[in-house]
């Protein structure tokens, strides 16, 4: 059963969320209300721990003022980037 | 927000009842958000499950500790009562653990959220075979192994519990799967 319950694996798609977000200031609320989604979502978001679809990619990159490829990407990012 | 509070019929809350759980308004519920304590809740309905499944025995219970008459028809009446109201405060709690994202339509729901309870739909739809596979080895056998008498100990207990079980699933298999709610 505990392994019925366990998370299906997935490709990890790293992001710069937190670290933009605090150089402009917002909150985790604020910028979930600026994406239209859940503060706890950003949260699952910026721990990598969830996925988001493309739709949402953009909208939190329009929201942070980011184009999606300097938010998102496949590989991690460089630290200090 | 609009003024107009939308009920939805079909998953049976309404759209200030989802709004106000997941936006934190209800602050006095914050106790059931740790994972842990949900996970006791899940455990303690669980428990008040099997206890309504057995139900069922109850009659035998009463006969064997020798309750006659009033007393008798008391104490049985008195503790149906209160494992079924311990039941549904229970599924009524593990609904706000999870801030109703069990029961919550699309458009309340973002899509972190829709897939997360459609996963736990998912889980709970296999939980839900196998207490039903159960419930019919139990309604096949029983009678053989004179696990039910035609006075009161019919079975009827445990597909009441069924019923419970299938309504509260999801949220349950939702209250324990999720770290953060």
């Amino acid at each position: 059963m505990l392994s019925l319950m366990s998370r299906n694996p997935e490709e990890p798609v790293y992001n710069r969320i937190e670290e933009v977000r605090a150089a402009l200031g917002l909150s985790r609320q604020d910028l979930a209300d600026k994406a239209g989604v859940h503060y706890q979502t950003i949260g699952y978001l910026e721990r990598e721990e969830y996925s988001p679809s493309l739709v949402l990619a953009i909208r939190i990159a329009k929201s942070l003022n980011q184009e999606v490829s300097e938010l998102f990407s496949l590989t991690p990012f460089k630290k200090g980037k | 927000m609009s003024k107009k509070n939308k009920i939805y019929w079909f998953e049976g809350v309404t759209e200030k009842g989802v709004k106000s759980l997941l936006t934190d308004e209800n602050s006095k519920y914050g106790w059931l958000r740790p994972q842990r304590n949900r996970r006791i809740l899940v455990a303690m309905m669980v428990v008040g499950l099997i206890a309504v499944a057995m139900g069922s025995y109850w009659p035998t219970l009463k006969t064997n500790m020798n309750l006659s008459g009033g007393a008798e028809i008391v104490i049985y009446s008195v503790t149906a009562i209160f494992v079924i109201f311990a039941v549904l405060v229970g599924y009524l709690f593990l609904r706000i653990s999870v801030r109703g994202i069990g029961d919550a339509p699309n458009e309340l729901l973002d899509e972190r959220q829709i897939k997360v309870r459609d996963t736990s739909f998912r889980y709970a739809y296999y939980a839900m075979g196998y207490v039903v596979l159960g419930l019919l080895l139990l309604m096949l056998f029983g009678p053989e192994l004179k696990m039910f008498q035609p006075e009161g100990n019919d079975g009827s207990y445990l597909v009441i519990a069924t019923l419970f079980a299938f309504s509260s699933m999801p949220s349950m298999v939702l209250a324990w799967r999720e770290r953060d709610i």
